[in-house]
């Protein structure tokens, strides 16, 4: 099914109306008080505003569908069929949509947070891989794997615009909070490009260590670049394109995400969560996961970490304050969630037209 | 789906047929886009920890029948080593590090750190070896293995693509089971 790009906009602001299972107008304070109100009735409360919402969108690439996970209770909402072995995510909440990427057949979608039905979608050449997306200019951004280059795409309908040059083997992407420019992890150059949004031109090209996959963008706004190779995180500064420093980390890190002054890495040899201060750049344990961990997220206000576990086709959810997993959610086969797979709800509304 | 394999006797020797297509020069931890994963398990008649003893020696894999001669360093320790010459003296070879080794559980985890595609067509391959409790005292044993296919670039030839890496791993593990539950069987 496809949506004109003015359909998009005017379903743009996912709204689940409250009210219509009205009890006391007093808000409750207390999260759980709330969880059970509505796990009981089945329906939000008039009072929810103040009751934020978090979901997850792991793509299962073995199984070729998504998992929309509410992370509050710790079920899964929704299997969404994604054919083709996706793998790249990216949810984008300015657009009212969230993205996969199923390299397989080589297929970029859109689809609707509201209804999680697909919008759009587009046949690429190369190796799709990576996606992230542009909330100011509503682009899309997707690596080419084989073709060291960058698809820019219109976030509404998909169409493929135009290219950046990337280096060899681009895979994780991200773009800065105010849209002006956008990281490619280029894995077989061993570097990060740096391209300014504005003028869409290559900014910046930095050595980092060997074969660099994923990476994020800390709370102060500086790269962290998860190298396969080297076992390491390299710190960089975007905007002055200087190396900060090195992180040691577990086995063939993968995914990069960040909670309370620290950073967490997903080890996929080591079956772990690597933990460093973001202060200091040192290391400060491991947590252990599931097998193969991949995709890394925070959600609920930096409250928890969403790692994906491809092995044992489950998330596992810790506690970044206390350091220990909480406890696991099961998803379909091969959990990837490559990119930013995290919708966090202010008001509370839930994705996926819920009943 | 996993039931659906090579003719098993020919095994690793038949993947020599494959014949190899020009490769583009790249770096040696190129792999395709999806990586790919199976377990295979087997019921064994025999207690988890007789199974263990012919099985948890990271140093000796003869009772897999493709094997002729195990040789490495290291014994069962972190980053030991162990090179598996197959079918017989002189045979292609697969060598392959220790990664994760614990005998309470009874599992160990290795990785491939060399292997030519024509002998299995896969790569960055990693996998797991466990023996758990089974039915009746017996034991269940698990092989699962993760890897990408042999072939790194992009639209691979079919005897290297995503369902040949799978056929081939999944031969090579039902031989392996089939040949513990025939020598537990015999008991």
């Amino acid at each position: 099914m496809r949506l004109k790009p003015a359909s998009l906009q005017t379903r743009a602001a996912p709204v689940l109306t409250p009210g219509f299972c009205r009890t006391s107008g007093r808000p409750l304070r207390l999260r759980f008080l709330w969880l059970a109100f509505v796990t009981a009735t089945g329906c939000l409360p008039a009072f929810a505003p103040a009751i934020a919402g978090s979901f997850a969108f792991v793509t299962n690439q073995n199984s070729s569908d998504l998992s929309v996970l509410d992370l509050e209770q710790r079920l899964e909402l929704r299997r969404i069929p994604v054919p083709g072995k996706p793998a790249g995510v990216a949810v984008a909440p300015g657009l009212g949509a969230f993205y996969t990427v199923s390299p397989d057949s080589k297929t970029v979608r859109a689809f609707s947070l509201i209804t999680c039905e697909e919008i759009a979608s587009v046949k690429l050449p190369g190796g799709p891989t990576g996606i992230a997306v542009d909330p100011v200019s509503k682009r899309v951004f997707v690596s080419d794997w084989y073709n060291a280059r960058i698809f820019v795409l219109h976030g509404s309908d998909l169409k493929w615009v135009s290219d950046l040059p990337a280096g060899s083997a681009p895979a994780g992407l991200v773009v800065s909070a105010d849209g002006s420019w956008l990281a490619s992890a280029d894995r077989d150059a061993d570097q990060i490009s740096i391209f300014d949004l504005d003028s869409m031109t290559l900014k910046a090209r930095i050595d980092v260590g060997v074969r660099p996959f994923g990476l994020n963008l800390d709370p102060e706004g500086r790269l962290h670049v998860a190298n396969v190779g080297t076992d390491t995180v390299t710190v960089v500064d975007p905007i002055t394109a200087e190396v900060l420093g090195t992180v040691s980390v577990g086995a063939r890190p993968y995914g990069v995400a960040f909670a309370g002054g620290k950073g967490f890495t997903t080890d996929q040899y080591a079956d772990t969560v690597s933990i460093y201060s973001l202060e200091t750049l040192e290391s400060l344990g491991k947590i252990d996961v599931g097998e193969y961990p991949e995709g890394i997220g925070t959600a609920i206000n930096g409250e928890l970490l969403v790692s994906t576990n491809w092995f044992s086709n489950t998330v596992s959810l810790i506690d970044p304050h206390e350091q220990v997993v909480l406890g696991e959610i099961e998803t379909g086969d091969g959990p990837r969630a490559f990119g930013h797979f995290i919708l966090e709800t202010p008001t509370g509304e839930r994705p996926c037209a819920p009943d | 789906m996993l039931r659906r394999l090579l003719p098993v006797p020919a095994l690793f020797l038949a993947l020599g047929m494959f014949a190899v297509p020009l490769l583009t020069p790249e770096s040696a931890d190129a792999h395709g886009p999806t990586r790919q994963k199976i377990t295979l398990t087997a019921e064994v008649a025999a207690a988890p920890e007789e199974v263990w003893a012919a099985i948890g020696n990271f140093q000796d894999m003869s009772w897999h029948p493709a094997v002729h001669e195990t040789t490495g360093d290291g014994g069962n320790e972190i980053d030991a080593t162990r090179v598996l010459t197959l079918g017989e003296a002189g045979g292609p070879t697969i060598s392959e590090v220790l990664y994760k080794y614990n005998s309470d559980k009874m599992t160990y985890s290795y990785r491939i750190t060399d292997v030519k595609v024509e002998v299995l067509p896969v790569t960055n391959y990693s996998s797991h070896l466990t023996v758990k409790p089974g039915k009746n005292g017996g034991s269940l044993v698990e092989w699962r293995g993760a890897f990408y296919r042999g072939y790194p670039n992009n639209d691979p030839p079919e005897n290297l693509n995503d369902e040949a890496a799978i056929a081939a791993v999944s031969a090579v593990y039902k031989a392996g089971l089939d040949a513990l539950e025939a020598r537990f069987s015999a008991n």
